[in-house]
């Protein structure tokens, strides 16, 4: 009686798991399989998984859309080497990996041709060092932010003028840095008067590092974080993307952003067309519809990063602009992050784990 | 007597409430109106509309359950193969099976998830579903076979041995005298094996075919910049289905469920 | 008989081969490689004992682990032993329900505890609102609060495995151990604990091996300080491309791991 019982129960689980994982599989299996199916690599919530625009892209162009993730450019960079030529298509790598991707031949040429909106593009962004190599384009640059200071209003009456204030014994126990190794280092750059792409100084910015270390309240590692911390009144004042902090005053916190004037970091994220795609010109018009103008002013005025589109940006809310760091002022006094050598990723890592593991 | 066993209720209450803690106040989020889990509470239930609109997140809900499901049946059988079997082993041999079976306990699964990646790529395979569920036994397995250990090592090896003498067969030993003392393992260790198969992020990650995702896959990438409550929309119905099926089937098997995981009382 | 039985194990054994051991092997030539690319070298497994605060960490990772553990021992044993020994009907119950928040995703509980623990949060609220304390007991971002998420992760594997090698110890044992004029410390520690002994060493080893390699609670809950050696494998993987360290440093922590294994079966033979 009981090994029956037991065995009837094995059996009716595993049944009723076969079922719903089968009800689950015929779900999705297409009706159409001809249509070309485009593979995108990007962060989740970036725009390419906007159900709004794969309704309207996959009507328009009788494709499919499929968003793989990533969880970092490190990340993307492996899943490009580790792929098998024509699973992926698209991938959106920024500056970091950028030139080595490139160097190793994973990414292939864009043709400009193929991209009427290219020209509505900001000048210094069509002109951007790293995407083109021999004359040759192989990136298109998507969105670009700032990695600065985000503050309590509640708490902090004036704006923090000084990436210094990161620093601040003021605000002892109410600051939250983000544990990453580039911004980490960059930022204690521009406190101690670096170049923050070359410092010249590493054991200055350390100690620098060490010095702040005590003051925070914790060191934050994703955006959820973050945002859950501010809004519980845990940190009144911390470093912070552009655009998480445009998305949390949307959503009421009483958080304002703010480009210090001695500088923070910049960033551009670009699209890139991988190396074997079978879909090269859905891929070129998936990139085009991603830097149109209808498409970024849409996603900058919802709270997403700034876009690369003049035309886009000129029609954003010039106050909106300001207080989502998206000016002309705050995109001046930034010093966008330049690629560098796996030997200088490696040093500032360990750096940076030094400053950690220190209690 | 009855002192002691007011203690023994109060200790199972504590553990209990401490077990429940986090889980309860993830189900009171998926009620709360705010995105970032923002006292004071508000309720709502927006985020349960939203996912029942967000078709990604129930279809990646529902691949989660099923490849766990397959990942813990499978998981028990190869465990109860593998204690079965390694019990006629001499002690060395024994206890080399023991080390190796711990390796992925050891090795962090990002490791595993990677080595497996980089060989099927050696190999020319494709990503698909096979390694998927390979990759989620390989680190399930040593939960499942601890498991049947701890209840395999105290049985007496003489009650098999008498068994046989008597003339039973294999098959009759194996269903009358050990299956009966390692089903409630087996269920245990099914269990446990669903449960890390649930759970595991960085194997499906590294190695499911694109366009098919898992819970965990979903819930990793949105905490670049936050998940929304939906996850604890969908975390509180998996909880309440569970509490639901374990409620009723209790109410229905009554006293045999006692027999699902222990001897019967005499 | 018993030489074909062994034969039970190729199954497993082969799946652990080709799908653990064998891609193992890819991982550990990494370890080998020098960054420059230029062939073979020990440099990787250098480094990690060169630099004092990989070995602290790693020593601080092994304690928290070994605080996790006996924490978790502490609290399974008396729940596995009153589960199998006190609670008659509902045992199976209790036990199904031990699992059940488990079937909920590790970074959704661990920000639960975030969110619990918090200063001026639930906890701290509750505490207030029957004055047990005033303001708060500031337990985010404290060891304290890296080991209260730990335990509950782990603490669960170690009540099942003890439950199951208890259930099996025949009461009728026990009753003949007392009837014999046995105390009942004496028949816990000459018979009872005995018996146990296998799930014991199965929660032991479910609760401190893998609780060495994680980071999610330590990162999330321990604030500046919840750096782990679990933390750098992982930073070494996805923050830079340094596959060849962090291969190294996940092979130094397996031999450790095995190591002590050996040590601890060695005692326990001895005995």
């Amino acid at each position: 009686m009981k090994k029956k019982s037991i065995l009837t129960m094995l059996l009716a689980i595993v049944l009723v798991f076969s079922l719903v994982g089968c009800g689950g599989n015929g779900g999705d299996t297409p009706s159409g399989e001809e249509k070309a199916t485009l593979t995108v690599v990007n962060w989740k919530d970036y725009g390419s998984d906007d159900p709004d625009f794969i309704a309207a892209f996959e009507e328009e162009y009788n494709c499919k859309i499929v968003n793989l993730y990533m969880s970092s450019e490190e990340d993307l960079l492996t899943k490009l080497r580790t792929s098998s030529p024509g699973e992926l298509d698209v991938c959106l790598p920024n500056c970091t990996i950028l030139t080595t991707a490139i160097n190793e031949g994973l990414l292939m040429e864009v043709d400009v041709s193929k991209l009427k909106n290219f020209d509505s593009l900001f000048e210094r962004f069509q002109t951007q060092e790293d995407i083109w190599k021999d004359g040759k384009l192989y990136a298109v640059p998507f969105v670009w932010g700032s990695t600065a200071i985000a503050y309590n209003t509640d708490i902090i009456k004036e704006p923090p003028a000084s990436m210094n204030s990161l620093f601040d014994p003021q605000y002892k126990g109410q600051i939250a840095f983000r544990d990453d190794y580039n911004d980490a280092v960059m930022a204690a750059a521009i406190v101690t008067g670096q170049d923050p792409n070359n410092p010249t100084d590493l054991n200055k910015i350390k100690a620098k590092l060490l010095e702040q270390k005590s003051l925070n309240r914790t060191y934050w590692k994703t955006g959820d974080e973050f945002s859950k911390l501010f809004a519980g009144n845990q940190i009144a004042i911390g470093m912070m993307w552009s655009g998480q902090a445009a998305t949390m005053k949307q959503e009421g916190q009483p958080i304002a952003f703010v480009v210090p004037e001695d500088g923070a970091i910049g960033w551009v994220d670009n699209w890139g067309i991988v190396s074997g795609t079978e879909n090269a010109d859905l891929a070129h018009a998936f990139i085009d519809w991603m830097i149109s103008k209808d498409f970024q002013y849409n996603w900058a005025s919802t709270g997403g990063p700034a876009p690369v589109n003049q035309e886009a940006a000129e029609a954003i809310d010039p106050e909106y602009a300001i207080s989502a760091a998206m000016d002309e002022e705050s995109l001046n006094r930034l010093y966008f992050m330049e690629y560098r050598s796996d030997e200088v990723k490696r040093a500032w890592n360990e750096l940076w784990t030094e400053v950690k593991a220190t209690n | 007597m009855k002192k002691s066993g007011i203690i023994s209720k109060a200790f199972v209450i504590f553990a209990l409430i401490y077990l429940y803690t986090p889980i309860v106040v993830l189900m009171v989020m998926s009620f709360n109106s705010s995105r970032y889990n923002q006292m004071p509470f508000d309720f709502s239930f927006k985020w349960y509309q939203d996912l029942f609109q967000n078709n990604v997140l129930i279809q990646a809900a529902i691949n989660s359950i099923w490849i766990a499901a397959v990942t813990g049946v499978i998981c028990v059988i190869l465990a109860t193969l593998l204690v079965l079997g390694s019990q006629a082993l001499s002690g060395r041999l024994k206890n080399s099976v023991q080390t190796f079976m711990l390796m992925p306990l050891t090795i962090p699964w990002l490791i595993i998830g990677l080595s497996i990646l980089l060989m099927i790529r050696a190999l020319d395979f494709e990503k698909n579903l096979f390694f998927v569920l390979a990759g989620h036994t390989v680190i399930s397995l040593p939960y499942s076979v601890l498991v049947l250990q701890a209840r395999m090592q105290s049985m007496d090896p003489a009650l098999e041995e008498a068994s046989a003498s008597l003339g039973a067969n294999v098959m009759t030993t194996f269903r009358r005298i050990t299956l009966p003392v390692l089903a409630p393992a087996m269920v245990a260790g099914g269990f446990l094996s669903f449960m890390i198969s649930f759970d595991n992020f960085v194997l499906s990650y590294f190695l499911m075919p694109s366009g098919f995702s898992t819970l965990p896959i979903e819930i990793q990438s949105s905490i670049k910049f936050g998940f929304t409550p939906e996850i604890n929309a969908v975390s509180t119905i998996i909880i309440g289905i569970s509490l639901l099926c374990l409620a009723i089937v209790g109410l229905i098997m009554g006293s045999s469920i006692k027999s699902l995981f222990g001897k019967k009382e005499v | 008989m018993k030489s074909k039985k062994q034969w039970l194990t190729a199954p497993g054994l082969l799946v652990l081969l080709v799908f653990a051991v064998a891609p193992l092997f890819i991982m550990l030539y990494y370890s080998f490689l020098s960054d420059s690319g230029a062939g073979f070298t020990l440099d990787n497994y250098k480094v990690f004992f060169q630099k004092s605060f990989y070995l602290s960490l790693t020593w601080s990772t092994i304690k928290n682990s070994i605080y996790v553990t006996l924490i978790s021992l502490i609290i399974a044993y008396p729940l596995a032993y009153i589960m199998a020994k006190k609670l008659k009907g509902i045992k199976n119950i209790i036990l199904i329900l031990i699992i059940i928040p488990f079937f909920t995703n590790q970074l959704v509980r661990v920000y639960s505890w975030l969110i619990f623990l918090q200063d001026g949060g639930i906890f701290d609220a509750f505490l207030n609102s029957v004055s047990i304390i005033e303001g708060s007991l500031s337990l985010l971002y404290t060891r304290k609060a890296v080991i209260i998420g730990l335990v509950h992760a782990f603490f669960p594997y170690m009540v099942i495995t003890i439950y199951l090698a208890l259930e099996k110890v025949d009461n009728a044992l026990l009753e003949a151990s007392s009837s014999l004029g046995a105390t009942k410390l004496e028949t816990f520690r000459r018979i009872t604990l005995p018996l146990s002994r296998p799930g014991i060493l199965s929660g032991i080893l479910l609760v401190f091996v893998p609780c060495l390699g994680t980071f999610v609670e330590p990162r999330i809950l321990g604030g500046v300080n919840g750096t782990v050696i679990g933390t750098v494998i992982e930073d070494q993987f996805f923050e830079i491309y340094g596959w060849n360290f962090g291969a190294s440093i996940a092979f130094i922590l397996l031999a450790m791991v095995l190591i002590s294994m050996n040590v601890l079966n060695y005692l326990g033979r001895e005995k």
